[in-house]
């Protein structure tokens, strides 16, 4: 057939394919733990890609309200991209209504937001940390597209196989027996918690490369509690922003940098 | 492993269609009615991919009640299968095909003929007296050949549809269980026990 | 949906009143009605909308990226494994489900919440994705309460289900992953329906979805009949819950127990399956459903008599 025109690749004889690969993997931990009163959001604040370490601050944990505290794990430019999206959101339900929006609804808006990338998703593990309208901690933990649980402690990243086990045992006292008459506790005090989430830190430090220079942990504090001995811990900060009663306060420690 | 039968008589034909819906090795449902009344004397078997089957038979199913709703009478079998055939090939050319594979099965009031379509998901379409979809048609169009009587009574036509069934459950490893039976005749279509 | 309705009207003041009444319907209300659209998510205009990369297949590229079947070292991991069930009888229905999700061979939680409640009268469970479950039967949950607004009736099972089906199924191919069972009572009486992503919907009096269906089955169907009492039915969705925990390493820690009633659904109790295989559901140790446990107990009960 002389009339068809051969469609022949040139110089290497067969079929090239470029492939769009829109993702990373930056490494890096987070964790939030719920008390009665209280929720501690942390993370790790090393950036890297590979071996390479990018840099050695890079925060993960995001104050939202004075309420509401967002931990984003994975690939750090869509972390970096969605956070700012949510805090858009979030602005607009404040001039809109004139009050921060309520944790369980921020949640339900984060799984919105992440639901609607379903089929181009972020590649973010997300965890929501903060006080609940009706004063009681909470954790919120999402999938990359947006499906969530209400839980009491989450690790996420890089050491979450490192990390929740230890929760698991420390927090939900799993594998553990009371002793008779001593029950478990329900719930932790704050001091407990900070010493836990220390200690899971440095451990996962230790025994992965991804995780280590420096610790970041915010601390919100439900309506009208004590500081429970927060105000002696070295290094704390305070943030609040407004006159709601939550209070916020968020803790930074080195981790070792090798 | 779904199968289906249609064997036409001199007034009638007799449709037969497994029951099961199954869902990788698991059975999910065994009494489904894969046979759709089309029409007053109209019968539409169909198979393929799950999702599509049932979304293409329900429109079939409502876009001939709509004709007959606006004209008062149903559509004849052949202009039945001449619109269902086109349907199948529209969709074939669209960017989400529906892979589903149909028997129709009429019988034409105005002349007392039955008549049955052989379609497939790439709008294949052809009249024939006996036809079969799925595992069951490779044991049973060859003994179709050589049994089928196209003036066979109703009760010579259900001995016959039990020879396919028969067959099948004898030779094909994964045999389908249960089968519901239709007939359409001149009095309209109803299900049969056999 | 106008267009549709556009085709069907031959005279000019109908098709008018038509559209004067389709500026009326609530849900076509606009961006300013919600203020600054401030916390609806991508359900701010009732019709979610979801960004599709630019590629020439977008459900390949989400293929290549999440798919840990086909790909186990890929980034996204989509949460799989399940055990879930629901049957129909005398007493109403039962759901029983696990509450474990797997990410690879991780246990990425120990205690996921499968079974959805949408409604006080309508449940529904979650296999597959889990966040295409939560989100499309809370999105159903929305639809159902408009329905219940619009028609003052509560929304019948099968039309609930229908909806769910016909909406998944227009995203057939784009790689959304449910199998899940729509449970509720309504005036037909207790009513599963089974709807998946494929587009499937089916009627029926027992279900059973996930990978540890297998094993589900097998306790359930022999245990099944009609006129159980309701305390039976639920040892029974205990039971199979248990046995597909123990043999299917992508489902166990726990069991969610539900019982639909003509007012509605009941949760019934979380079940740790450790504890029943020694101990069954009560406080009794030596009671459990374990094997080795029930052999010893008879071989007891052999000695003692």
């Amino acid at each position: 057939m002389p009339d068809m025109i051969a469609l022949s690749h040139p110089a290497s004889g067969h079929p090239q394919q470029r492939q769009f690969n829109p993702y990373s993997e930056n490494g890096g931990t987070i964790l939030a733990i719920s008390g009665a009163d209280f929720s501690v959001i942390a993370g790790d604040t090393r950036q890297s890609e590979g071996y390479s370490i990018q840099t050695r601050y890079a925060p993960k944990v995001f104050r939202l309200t004075d309420k509401a505290v967002l931990a984003v794990n994975g690939f750090a430019a869509d972390g970096n991209m969605f956070v700012k999206q949510v805090r858009q959101r979030l602005e607009w339900y404040r001039h809109a209504h004139a009050k921060d929006m309520p944790l369980r609804a921020i949640a339900r808006l984060i799984q919105t937001m992440l639901y609607a990338r379903r089929f181009f998703p972020y590649y973010v593990y997300n965890i929501l940390g903060g006080i609940e309208e009706d004063g009681s901690g909470a954790v919120y933990s999402f999938d990359p597209v947006g499906s969530y649980e209400r839980e009491s402690c989450r690790a996420a990243g890089a050491a979450q196989s490192l990390v929740q086990p230890f929760l698991d045992n420390q927090i939900y006292f799993k594998n553990q027996v009371p002793q008779p008459g001593h029950p478990h506790p329900k719930h932790l005090p704050l001091t407990t918690v900070i010493q836990l989430v220390i200690d899971s830190f440095t451990s996962a430090t230790e025994r992965h490369i991804e995780v280590g220079d420096g610790l970041e942990m915010f601390v919100v504090l439900a309506k009208g509690s004590p500081l429970y001995g927060l105000e002696n811990i070295d290094g704390v900060q305070e943030m609040t922003a407004t006159n709601d009663g939550e209070r916020l306060f968020v803790v930074r420690r080195n981790l070792k940098r090798d | 492993m779904e199968t289906s039968f249609a064997i036409t008589g001199k007034d009638y034909i007799i449709v037969a269609a497994d029951t099961t819906a199954a869902r990788s090795i698991v059975k999910m449902k065994t009494d489904d009615d894969k046979i759709k009344v089309v029409s007053p004397h109209l019968l539409m078997s169909y198979s393929g991919e799950p999702g599509d089957t049932i979304q293409f038979s329900e429109f079939v199913e409502r876009n001939l009640r709509l004709f007959h709703i606006r004209n008062n009478y149903s559509l004849r079998p052949s202009a039945a299968a001449s619109w269902i055939r086109r349907s199948l090939a529209q969709s074939l050319r669209s960017r989400k095909p529906y892979s589903v594979n149909l028997m129709l099965s009429g019988y034409d009031v105005t002349t007392d003929t039955p008549h049955l379509f052989w379609i497939d998901y790439l709008g294949t379409m052809t009249e024939v007296p006996f036809g079969a979809h799925g595992y069951g048609s490779y044991f049973a169009l060859s003994l179709l050949d050589r049994y089928h009587n196209p003036e066979a009574t109703l009760e010579e036509g259900i001995e016959t549809l039990k020879r396919c069934i028969d067959e099948v459950a004898k030779r094909l490893i994964v045999s389908p269980g249960k089968y519901i039976v239709k007939v359409v005749d001149k009095d309209g279509t109803r299900v049969i026990e056999i | 949906m106008n267009s549709l309705a556009n085709r069907f009207s031959t005279t000019g003041p109908i098709n008018e009143l038509r559209r004067a009444k389709s500026v009326l319907e609530d849900d076509e209300f606009t961006d300013s009605a919600w203020g600054s659209e401030a916390g609806f998510g991508s359900l701010a205009k009732g019709v979610p909308n979801f960004t599709v990369p630019s590629v020439p297949d977008p459900s390949a590229f989400l293929r290549l990226h999440t798919d840990d079947y086909a790909d186990p070292s890929c980034r996204i991991k989509i949460q799989h494994g399940t055990t879930t069930l629901a049957f129909r009888f005398q007493g109403g229905v039962i759901v029983a489900v696990d509450s474990r999700a797997t990410a690879g061979s991780y246990v990425a939680s120990g205690t996921v919440k499968k079974v959805i409640e949408i409604n006080p009268y309508l449940l529904g469970t979650m296999a597959g994705g889990a966040a295409d479950c939560q989100y499309w039967e809370t999105y159903l949950g929305i639809h159902c309460r408009l329905h219940e607004l619009r028609n003052h009736e509560r929304i019948s099972v099968s039309a609930a289900s229908k909806y769910l089906s016909n909406l998944v199924y227009s995203y057939k191919g784009m790689g959304l992953s449910m199998g899940t069972m729509i449970c509720g009572w309504d005036k037909t009486g207790p009513a599963v329906f089974y709807v998946d992503s494929d587009g499937t919907r089916l009627k029926g009096d027992i279900f059973s979805v996930g990978s540890g269906s297998t094993f589900a089955y097998g306790v359930l169907d022999q245990g099944y009949r009609w006129d159980l009492t309701d305390e039976e039915a639920q040892e029974l969705g205990r039971r199979s819950i248990y046995a597909a925990g123990h043999r299917d390493a992508f489902s166990g820690n726990t069991c969610n127990l539900y019982h639909v009633k003509e007012d509605g659904w009941k949760f019934i109790g979380n079940y740790d399956i450790s504890k029943l295989h020694y101990d069954g559901p009560g406080e009794t140790p030596g009671a459990g459903y374990g094997y080795d446990v029930r052999v010893e107990r008879s071989a007891a009960i052999a000695v003692q008599a």
